[in-house]
């Protein structure tokens, strides 16, 4: 492994560490895959390099490290929503094949697989994707692989390809309805509520449930 | 609407238990009614049956105990009714279990059979609707399908009784096949050490230990019942230790591989050409959810209701049996068998007086009452069958959001129109505890029950088109502000608005006919006694001039606020028994011309309002507590006479004469 990588897999744990609020220097250095590629070595190069600061054990993100960081995370996190739920990789060797094609994106090929699988707002487990360029401009000059259910215009069918929802009970519910990825569903009305058709099943259901449901489109 | 006679019959001597289990809206009650040959509610929307009900049947020379169980989508629970069933397959002595699926939605059906067969029950399935199936072009290869299960499959059409002898086998059919799906190792090894701690049970311990993993909450009562402390944090923390290791819920992934499952399966034995049969059904089904035409067709089918029920019911029928039978020979004629026996005196006025059990209770109940109800029935049979109902719930779901509720609460209010005891025990499909208590209170307060709404119909038909607009309109707008102002006040969520829309169907006659004549005799049955003890109270608050005291000290409020004449007094007294006695008393108020418009439209918002009936009483008591059934009424109570005294108010300085 490079330096380069070994800087960018630090900086996305401690972003990581950071989402579920530790920042301790200490642990860090004891995560399994910080271990194998860098030592408190790294840190100080990277507190050289304007990265990070460390003060006694708490490790700070600079605006720098913050940006930089953001981007790994981003190109990471959407390697594993584009393996997982478009390729149907599970997930041991998704985390393999993410960690070590997240490196090699360029920004332009990350934006244009975050236009492709629709600009996932969550990772497969379930963590915010940070946004990027192509999330907040309007226009799409690729037309996207993958979009939410409601995008799809009346008499269309997709196919699901994920169902993003922090509701546990909303996913229970839904799967024992047979709405699951994979599952194959028409649009038959979008108001006064949206009315899909599953099989022989018509099925109402609130927006909000179905802006999370991720489909591809199929004739 | 009569689902209470569920305990007579348990009988003493041990008979082996076959419960009917299935999606909701697949047809178990009527399998239960052609086995048991009694009657079981059946309608076409989800959730008919909120409750169990038991009936012996005779199969093949062996008596048995057939259960009908509320339907379900998942033995995991997510609502009351849906855990009745999973409760009857936990704890009962079960002999067998016979799976009603929908022909045409095996898959959803598919995944309650592999639940089933993960628990170790003896099975067989009935592929129920295979009429529907054909018609939408799916064909199912029955061999191949019972082959890939090992179980028996019985394809059927219960509403016309077709195959159903077959099930008369069903004892000696049904099979215990071992299910082979597996999961992934660290669920699997998850399902072991839980399993390890479970006591022996009936069903097999790896399916209770699915249940929990997929986060059944619902279990931890039973779990308490049959384990010490220690085992059951030892299983919780288990399962906290699966819920971490996974982004989404276990319970998800676990039926997402049983679909997979499914669909393998399904891809074998099932073919799909294009649909032939009628589309006439289908077009009035989209109609009736479209965003532009569902509201005239929800208009129509009012404007119906208002001259089926109304005028016809109420006038027509009512103008026949209360004029012609009883006031030509039912009432004179027992006025002189009753005075040829006893000239007067306190029995003759008891019985043909002015609070005479025949000429005021009797009257009340069969002359007036009845026909109406009988009108209702029928039309709301037709509407039931039909499957509108689950269709107004998409279109007025916006509006039950600002009320706290989703728009799967309009069933429960629908039904409300039938009956409010039984509506509120339909409250059970309602997800969340607000809901249904917000519900509960709303059916309590202004959604008249069948008898009353078709009082009032007759009394406001009587008067004209707008009068009865204006007192729907003045219903309509004091439910909502109070379901709006209680989704402020009552605490908790509101679920999320997933609900299944059955397809439109031509009702069968044979089907409204019977459930008319059924909840008509259950109307007699409950109605009647109270329509008596309410004669005898004011039969006793009148002689001992009681009822005088009353009214000076009711005076004015019921005079001077609400602007009714004080005769107005009795019609609520007898309201406080039942609503729709108070509306009867009304009516024959307006008979007596003695109510004008203006009168006849504040008393009729007023005793709409009006405290729930004793039945309601009792069941709100049961389904929310004495504490909730309490406030609510010490709320309704006054806030009834308030809204009439403010829409007098109204009608008066705007000069209203309709």
């Amino acid at each position: 492994m490079g330096q380069d990588t070994a800087v960018e897999e630090v900086l996305e744990f401690i972003w990581s560490e950071r989402e579920s609020g530790r920042s301790s220097v200490a642990a860090l250095l004891e995560i399994e895959e910080v271990k194998k590629e860098a030592d408190r070595s790294t840190l100080d190069a990277m507190c050289a390099d304007g990265l990070i600061t460390v003060e006694s054990d708490t490790v700070t993100l600079t605006n720098t490290g913050e940006s930089l960081a953001r981007e790994a995370i981003r190109r990471h996190r959407l390697a594993e929503r584009l393996l997982t739920e478009v390729l149907a990789m599970d997930e041991e060797s998704m985390e393999k094949n993410a960690c070590s094609f997240e490196h090699t994106l360029t920004p332009e090929v990350a934006e244009s697989i975050c236009t492709l699988i629709g600009h996932p707002p969550t990772c497969p487990h379930g963590l915010p994707i940070p946004k990027g360029n192509c999330c907040l401009s309007t226009r799409s000059e690729i037309s996207p692989l993958v979009n939410p259910l409601d995008r799809l215009k009346v008499g269309e069918t997709g196919r699901i390809i994920f169902i993003v929802s922090k509701q546990h009970t909303r996913l229970d519910k839904l799967s024992t309805l047979g709405i699951v990825p994979g599952s194959v569903v028409r649009v038959h009305q979008k108001r006064p509520a949206f009315v899909l058709q599953h099989g022989e099943t018509t099925l109402a259901l609130d927006i909000d449930i179905v802006k999370e449901i991720y489909v591809k489109t199929v004739n | 609407m009569h689902a209470t006679d569920k305990k007579e019959d348990s009988p003493g001597a041990k008979l082996p238990k076959l419960a009917l289990v299935g999606n909701p809206n697949v047809g178990k009650s009527v399998i239960f009614g052609a086995l048991t040959g009694r009657y079981a509610t059946v309608s076409n929307y989800p959730g008919t049956t909120v409750e169990v009900s038991r009936g012996p049947a005779r199969l093949k020379g062996t008596d048995i105990e057939l259960i009908d169980s509320p339907g379900i989508n998942s033995l995991v629970p997510m609502s009351e009714d849906e855990q009745v069933t999973r409760d009857i397959l936990l704890d009962e002595e079960i002999t067998s279990v016979l799976q009603v699926l929908d022909s045409k939605n095996i898959r959803r059906g598919l995944l309650i059979t592999i639940q089933l067969l993960e628990m170790g029950l003896p099975l067989t399935l009935a592929l129920n609707m295979y009429d529907e199936a054909g018609e939408r072009g799916i064909s199912i290869n029955l061999k191949g399908f019972s082959d890939a299960l090992n179980l028996n499959v019985i394809p059927t059409i219960a509403t016309q009784g077709w195959n159903l002898d077959k099930i008369q086998n069903v004892l000696t059919l049904n099979r215990v096949t071992k299910s082979t799906l597996k999961y992934p190792k660290d669920i699997e090894a998850a399902i072991d050490s839980i399993a390890e701690l479970l006591p022996e049970t009936r069903i097999s311990r790896r399916s209770i230990a699915m249940m929990i993993l997929s986060g059944d909450s619902t279990i931890d009562g039973w779990l308490k019942k049959n384990l010490d402390t220690e085992s059951i944090e030892k299983i919780w923390s288990i399962n906290a230790a699966m819920e971490s290791r996974y982004s989404e819920p276990v319970g998800y992934l676990i039926n997402r591989i049983r679909l997979t499952a499914a669909d393998k399966l399904l891809a074998k034995v099932i073919t799909k050409k294009e649909p032939s049969g009628s589309k006439f059904a289908g077009f009035i089904g989209n109609i009736s959810m479209h965003p532009v035409w569902g509201i005239p067709l929800l208009l129509v089918v009012l404007y119906l209701m208002y001259q089926f029920v109304g005028v016809l019911g109420a006038g027509y029928a009512v103008d026949f049996v209360e004029e012609f039978i009883f006031g030509r020979f039912v009432n004179p004629w027992s006025r002189r068998v009753v005075e040829y026996v006893l000239p007067s005196g306190l029995i003759h006025d008891l019985i043909v007086g002015q609070y005479g059990i025949i000429t005021m209770a009797f009257t009340y109940a069969i002359a007036i009452v009845m026909p109406i109800v009988s009108f209702f029935f029928i039309f709301f049979s037709i509407l039931e069958d039909s499957g509108y109902l689950p269709r107004l719930a998409i279109m007025v779901d916006k509006i039950f959001r600002l009320m706290g509720l989703n728009g799967k609460a309009v069933l429960p209010m629908v039904l409300g129109l039938g009956c409010d005891t039984m509506a509120t025990m339909t409250t059970r499909i309602l997800e969340t505890r607000k809901e249904r208590i917000i519900v509960t209170l709303l059916l309590a307060l202004g959604v008249p029950c069948s008898a009353q709404l078709g009082v009032i119909l007759g009394m406001l038909s009587s008067i004209s088109l707008m009068a009865t607009v204006v007192w729907m309109f003045s219903v309509i707008t004091i439910i909502f502000i109070v379901g709006f102002l209680s989704s402020k006040i009552v605490p908790g969520d509101t679920s999320d608005f997933i609900m299944e829309v059955p397809p439109m169907r031509i009702p069968m006659m044979k089907n409204v006919i019977l459930k008319t004549i059924v909840r008509v005799e259950w109307y007699l049955k409950e109605a009647l006694p109270l329509f008596v003890l309410g004669t005898l109270v004011l039969f006793i608050l009148d002689r001992t001039q009681a009822l005088s005291a009353l009214e000076v000290v009711t005076g004015p409020l019921v005079v001077g606020f609400l602007g009714l004449p004080i005769e107005a007094t009795e019609a609520f007294i007898v309201g406080f028994l039942r609503r729709d006695y108070g509306a009867a008393g009304l009516l024959s108020l307006q008979r007596a011309g003695m109510l004008d418009a203006v009168q006849s439209v504040v008393s009729l918002v007023t005793i709409t309002l009006f405290v729930p009936c004793i039945a309601n009483m009792f069941i709100i008591i049961k389904e929310r507590g004495l504490a909730t059934a309490l406030i609510i009424t010490a709320f309704i109570f006054p806030f009834a006479i308030f809204a009439g005294g403010v829409l007098n108010f109204i009608l008066r300085s705007l000069g209203v004469t309709f």
